[in-house]
Formats: C-alpha cells, sequence, structure tokens
C-alpha cells in the first residue's frame, strides 16, 4: 500500500451506542487504511462491531471519537460515492428490478434515457435479462442478491460497503456469486481499475478467497486483533481450496474461535 | 366450499320465510318489519326515485369529508412520522381530541354551519381525519430503516425519499386505516344527519339516508321502510370496504 493515498482513512475510530440499557462500546480506537482498488475483508464474532463499522463508514452512524476520512474528506452523512450493500439487500419491494436499480441515477438527476442505458448494462452485467419488470418479491434469493449489487454499481460508486451480502445464500449459489462479484469487481483486470472494497463477512474462507486483506475483529470492545495479508494470485476463482488458502483459514480461525464460542455461550442465555 | 355456501344460503331462506310467517300470523306490522314490507318499500323508493338520491347524497357527503379528512390527515400523519419533534409537539393533541367522540361535536357543528349538510360533512370530517393521521404517523414509524438508509445512500434527498420510499412504503397500512375511517365516516354521516333534523323549509335538513330515517320515523312511521334504510346503511359499508380493499390490490400489486 506504499505510496497509495488510502481512499479510506480510518483513525482511532471509536463507536459507543447509547441505548435504552445502557451504553455499549461497540468500537474502540480502530485504525485502518484502504487503498483504491483494495478489497478488504473484515471478519470477527458475532456483536464485535462489523456492522457498526460499516455504518461509520456508510455515514449512517456518527462517531464517538476518532474520524474516516474518505477521498480525504471527512464523513458526515451516506453519499452516492459510497455504495451500500446490505445482508437482507434493502430493495424496495414496490419498484421493479429496473426501477431498483435505475433509483440512483434517478437520485442524482441523470436523464431518462441515460438512465435506461444504465440499467440495461447493469441488468446484463449481474445476469438478470428477462427479468427486469419482476417485483423483489417475486425473485430467487440469488437474483434478488444481484439485482442489489447492480443497484449499488448503477452508481459506480468509488468505495463498496457490503455487510455480509453473500450471507443469506444457500452454499452453492454462494459460491458462484463470490466468483461472480470477483469478475464484476475486476480481479482479472489491473488493480487500478478496481473499486476500494469493505466487505464484512462471517466466512473466513469468503474472507480469504476474496480479499487482499482480512481485518479480524475482538469483540467488547470491537478492536482489531490482527490483519492478515492474503497473498494470493488473482483471478481467484482457479485457487479455491489451495494449500495456501486453507493455512490462512487455519490461522484466521485460531484467532477468533475462543471468542467466537464465547459469543454463542453469551447468546444462549 | 360450495356445499357450505348452499348450506348458508338455505339458512338464510329458511330465516326469511319463518320470518314473515311469524309476523303475518301475529299482526305485529306496525312496530316490526316483514320481508316483503321492505320488499315493497325498496321497490316503492326506488320508483320514486327517493332511496337512490338518498344514498347518493350521504354518499357525497362522506366522500367530500373523506377527502377533506385525507388532505390534512395524511401529510400531517406523514410529516409527524418524518420529523419525530413534531409528533412530540402534535401527538398529545391529537390523542386529547381522539377522546371526543364525532357525535359530541354534532351541537357545535350545527351552531357554526347551521342545520344543513355541512354540518354532516364537518362531523364526517372529523370522524376520519384523527384515524387517518394517527395511521400515517405510524406507517412512518413503521418503514425498515434499511430502506430510508438505503434511499439516502443511493444519492436520494428527502423529496425523493418521501415520494419513492416513505410512500408506498406507507400505503398498506393506510389502506388498513382508509378502510377503518371510511367506516367510522359512514356511521358518522348516519348519525349526523339523523341528528341535524328534519327537514323545515327548501334548503334546509340534510337530504341523506339518514334525513330519509328521521323523517319516515316522525312523519310516516313506517317500520318497512326503516329497516330499508338499515340495510341500505350496512350494503354500502360492505361496498365501501370492498372498494378499499379493491383499490389497495391497486395501488400495493407487490403485496400479493
Ligand atoms: N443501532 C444500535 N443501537 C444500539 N446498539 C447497537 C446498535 N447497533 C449495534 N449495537 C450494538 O453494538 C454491538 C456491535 O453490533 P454490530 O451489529 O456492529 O455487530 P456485528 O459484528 O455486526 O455482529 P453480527 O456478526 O451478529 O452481525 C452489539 O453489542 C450491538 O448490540
Ligand atoms: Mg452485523
Amino acid at each position: 500500500m506504499e505510496g497509495l493515498i488510502p481512499r479510506i482513512a480510518i483513525t482511532s475510530l471509536g463507536k459507543t451506542w447509547q441505548g435504552r440499557r445502557g451504553d455499549v462500546e461497540a468500537l474502540r480506537d480502530i485504525n485502518l487504511a484502504i487503498g483504491p482498488g483494495e478489497f478488504v475483508a473484515v471478519v470477527g464474532p458475532s456483536g464485535c462491531g462489523k456492522s457498526t463499522l460499516l455504518s461509520v463508514v456508510a455515514g449512517f452512524a456518527t462517531p464517538t471519537s476518532g474520524k474516516v476520512l474518505v477521498d480525504g474528506l471527512s464523513v458526515d452523512g451516506p453519499s452516492p460515492e459510497r455504495g451500500v450493500m446490505f445482508q437482507d439487500y434493502a430493495l424496495f419491494p414496490w419498484r421493479t428490478v429496473a426501477d431498483n436499480i435505475g433509483f440512483g441515477p434517478l437520485a442524482r438527476g441523470v436523464k431518462r434515457a441515460e438512465r435506461l442505458e444504465i440499467t440495461q448494462r447493469l441488468v446484463a452485467l449481474v445476469g438478470l435479462d428477462g427479468f427486469q419488470d419482476r417485483y423483489p418479491h417475486e425473485l430467487s434469493g440469488g437474483m434478488r442478491q444481484r439485482c442489489a449489487l447492480a443497484r449499488m454499481l448503477a452508481n459506480d460508486p468509488a468505495v463498496w460497503l457490503m455487510d455480509e451480502p453473500l450471507a443469506a445464500l444457500d452454499p452453492q449459489t454462494r459460491i458462484v456469486m463470490q466468483d461472480e462479484l470477483l469478475r464484476i469487481w475486476g480481479d482479472e483486470r489491473p488493480a487500478d481499475q478496481r473499486r476500494a472494497v469493505l466487505f464484512v463477512t462471517h466466512g473466513i474462507d469468503e474472507a480469504v478467497h476474496l480479499s487482499d486483506r482480512v481485518v479480524v475483529l475482538a469483540r467488547r470492545p470491537g478492536r482489531v486483533r490482527a490483519v492478515i495479508e492474503v497473498d494470493l494470485p488473482r483471478p481467484r476463482s482457479a485457487l479455491r481450496s489451495s494449500p495456501e488458502a486453507a493455512r490462512l483459514v487455519a490461522e484466521i480461525w485460531a484467532l477468533i474461535r475462543d471468542e467466537a464460542v464465547d459469543a454463542i455461550r453469551e447468546e444462549n442465555g | 366450499m360450495r356445499r357450505d355456501r348452499w348450506i348458508a344460503i338455505t339458512t338464510v331462506v329458511c330465516i326469511v320465510l319463518l320470518w314473515q310467517v311469524a309476523i303475518s300470523a301475529n299482526g305485529l306490522h306496525a312496530k316490526v318489519p316483514s320481508p316483503l314490507g321492505i320488499v315493497a318499500a325498496i321497490a316503492a323508493h326506488v320508483a320514486d326515485g327517493s332511496l337512490p338520491s338518498a344514498l347518493r347524497d350521504s354518499f357525497l357527503r362522506v366522500a367530500k369529508g373523506f377527502a377533506i379528512a385525507a388532505l390534512i390527515g395524511l401529510p400531517v400523519g406523514t410529516a409527524m412520522g418524518m420529523t419525530p419533534i413534531l409528533a412530540r409537539a402534535v401527538a398529545p393533541f391529537l390523542d386529547a381530541l381522539r377522546s371526543i367522540a364525532p357525535i359530541a361535536w354534532i351541537p357545535i357543528a350545527v351552531l357554526w354551519l347551521g342545520v344543513r349538510g355541512d354540518a354532516a360533512v364537518f362531523i364526517v370530517t372529523y370522524a376520519a381525519v384523527l384515524p387517518l393521521a394517527l395511521s400515517a404517523h405510524q406507517a412512518v414509524r413503521l418503514i425498515d430503516q434499511r430502506l430510508l438508509q438505503a434511499s439516502h445512500a443511493l444519492g436520494a434527498g428527502w423529496f425523493l425519499t418521501l415520494r419513492a420510499v416513505i410512500i408506498p412504503g406507507s400505503i398498506p397500512v393506510l389502506i388498513t386505516a382508509v378502510r377503518v375511517s371510511m367506516g367510522f365516516a359512514w356511521g358518522a354521516v348516519i348519525a349526523a344527519e339523523l341528528a341535524v333534523g328534519v327537514k323545515i323549509g327548501p334548503g334546509q335538513g340534510s337530504q341523506g339516508i339518514g334525513q330519509m330515517m328521521i323523517e319516515t320515523l316522525y312523519v310516516r312511521r313506517d317500520v318497512d321502510t326503516l329497516a330499508m334504510c338499515m340495510l341500505c346503511v350496512g350494503l354500502v359499508s360492505l361496498a365501501i370496504d370492498a372498494g378499499a380493499r379493491g383499490l389497495g390490490r391497486r395501488l400495493a400489486p407487490w403485496k400479493v
């Protein structure tokens, strides 16, 4: 990363949620820089603040301390420059696939003809041809996921913020979508044509397969426990289950295991 | 299903027949309506045009009062949902008003607007506006926060978010609210027309179905016509409800 200006610069970030049952310190002293074409995955036990981190970078929540800069500017509120993809997709149920995808351009005041063109290109890119006029409830889980991805891409944001975007899919669809996501991100293209991605996931193998770096968070409060470089060559789709990847997965799992067990115990009372 | 329907129809027919026989045998005609009497009353009042005209007057009054209520209540409720400060300021006032039944306003309405249909329209508006405002408020609060976040993250300002997320997201709740408050409004118009009283001179009286009932009661004392009016009030209620539900299906095709 040396020599590159980070696209996202998170410094001494802390976030404490104020709830009815007292305050919850979700994040403490997070430092992280993400380069322009870098794919960074965030893993950690349940409740360690992954979604909180994403919310702050997206501008949905304000930091309690520290700051988040995107392209050198302090984040204050959401912006179409930072695309967001939610686990449950948050598609607009009353808009068709095409109208969901076209929403970002519509919001930015793009003319109708150009909007149509953008929508059509994205429909083809994510493989939803023929489904433009369906409503989200008429789609399978995988198709909804594609639609949400296309909706985010329609603004061509410089930063992709993704909170467990593949978690709701069945295992086979998930594998297909991982490679699909890499293809769209630009796995096969030179690094300077890619976007910065902050990708939250529960799947350690998914994190290793997709990313350039894996940030491992510890919980209570959420802190950076380790940052693991993933030095596997791209494109990655052929590399699934390589011994090197397996070694990284084991290394990360060893960092999380104890806390993950604690988290599950707590959740079960 | 088919068999159930036949059982229901048979039951109704039997009851109506028994009812007719009982009344014919007893000579209770003056106080209890009879099926044949109701049929005759309907035939007479449809023939001279008075029933359709009374129903039309009442219905138009409900439509007018309801439209005013919607124009006030829906924006106020939506604004309350979008600005919590406004909600905190206005909600106690609306709750207080809600504890006063619409018909309790009739004397004041008559004082302000006279013994005319306008007083009934006022009562209808009052009956519908509070449930509409409170439901619109509730509807906005029930919208999935993620959808609002998605809208903002995609670059939408407050107006597009209102038009493309908040309003469509409110529709399912609002359809129910419309059905309920249309029911209130229809009930209120009958009460108001009854209370506004008998036509004294030209241009006075309310001319609706409630008016027809009060006239029948005090002037003609015809129990079959009263029953006919009640029957029609019920049928219009059902029709309004079915209409609102149909509208809901049209407006919210994503909700199957
Ligand atoms: N809006 C909020 N208000 C109050 N507390 C919150 C809010 N969002 C999250 N928290 C709390 O902050 C902590 C971190 O939550 P967060 O959702 O960021 O964890 P996570 O790592 O995404 O968990 P998971 O893996 O289960 O999705 C939790 O204790 C949670 O209860
Ligand atoms: Mg989460």
